[in-house]
């Protein structure tokens, strides 16, 4: 008899180690679930609604950038197009986590797919930089984002529920900005990162009276040329110093 | 209310799926690839520091705006402890104590 994968002892350990991974981010999860219940509610949604877009959509960004358009009654057919331009960054996420997940059934990478977020994202490019295609990568990233979705929707019903009783003044809110913000600082350590950030972050802030989110996929956009340019000068300048290097020796 | 739910769903259902269900029939030049390297930066980047700069709706780049002393607090203890947490922590206190002085 064949034993099902997810009895398996090593992608059960992956699966707990990746648990452990999106720990740290809890704190920014909880904030940043509870202040999107709480908006949606105060935005006009029917609480029962307001939990079924939580735990159907599953993507805080495009449902809070989504929230002005619902209650100005706007056809559906705008309100998707805003979420999905507002979750154009998982579409660049997609092409990156691809090839680590090639291996995989569709029905396990239409799971893998729906879970993913910015943090475990970035968690996982991060382990796959350093470690390359290690095994039950698939335990490891649905552990992670499986924690992060726990945690999300329990915080979000929660601020949903609450809504009425917590003020805007705690400012929760801050404290998810201040999550990817730990999340972003590492990876502008090195000079490609820095010269992407440092193009992406005033484009966005420029920008960001465009409707849709557009202003965020333009950043984006900007800041990935940036970032290559400077990967490619670096990449030149070694070779230039190798070079003169071996014409010395 | 259920078309709106509906749609989102797809939506966003498609952006983080769709490549990888179809990904077979694309294939990635090395060069596009090599430039998905530093999306997440730069991701992070735009969701990160409009949340910091505006303030009411206008740039404040002063210290005084409690979001960029916080922001800038916080990415000190960062760079020095290393800890996600602390880094929250840290950047939730300095906001709060604008509110209180």
């Amino acid at each position: 008899m064949r034993v099902p994968f997810y009895r398996d002892p090593a992608w059960r350990l992956e699966l707990r180690r990746g648990v452990r991974t999106a720990l740290p981010a809890a704190p920014g999860v909880i904030a940043w679930g509870l202040v999107t219940g709480v908006a949606m509610v105060k935005s006009g949604l029917a609480v029962h609604w307001a939990i079924v877009i939580s735990l159907l959509v599953y993507a805080g960004s495009a449902q809070l950038a989504t929230l002005p358009l619902i209650a100005a009654a706007q056809p559906f057919w705008i309100v998707s197009l805003a979420a999905f331009v507002t979750n154009l960054r998982f579409v660049i996420y997609s092409a990156s986590l691809r090839r680590w997940f090639e291996a995989y059934s569709h029905r396990r990478l239409a799971v893998l797919g729906y879970f993913t977020g910015d943090f475990t994202f970035a968690m996982f490019m991060d382990r796959v930089r350093r470690e390359g295609e290690f095994a039950h990568r698939d335990a490891w990233f649905l552990g992670a984002c499986g924690f992060n979705w726990v945690v999300w929707q329990v915080t979000s019903i929660v601020g949903i529920l609450a809504a009425t009783a917590i003020p805007s003044e705690w400012g929760l809110q801050f404290a998810g900005t201040l999550a990817l913000l730990a999340l972003a600082i590492p990876l502008c350590l090195e000079w490609p990162g820095l010269a992407g950030a440092a193009v992406a972050a005033p484009i966005a802030v420029l920008a960001r009276g465009l409707p849709f989110g557009l202003g965020l996929f333009a950043g984006i956009v900007a800041g990935i040329a940036a970032a290559v340019t400077v990967d490619a000068m670096i990449a030149r300048r070694n070779e230039t110093v190798a070079r003169e290097g071996d014409e010395l020796s | 209310m259920l078309l709106v739910t509906v749609g989102m769903v797809l939506a966003t259902f498609m952006t983080r799926a769709g490549l990888l269900l179809v990904g077979e029939r694309f294939k990635l030049s090395p060069r596009v690839e090599a430039a998905l390297r530093f999306a997440p930066v730069c991701a992070l980047a735009v969701l990160v520091v409009p949340e910091i700069v505006v303030q009411a709706g206008t740039v404040n780049l002063s210290l005084a705006n409690p979001r960029l002393a916080g922001a800038l607090a916080a990415t000190a203890f960062f760079l020095w402890k290393r800890s996600m947490v602390g880094c929250i922590v840290v950047g939730t206190l300095v906001v709060a104590a604008f509110r209180f002085l």
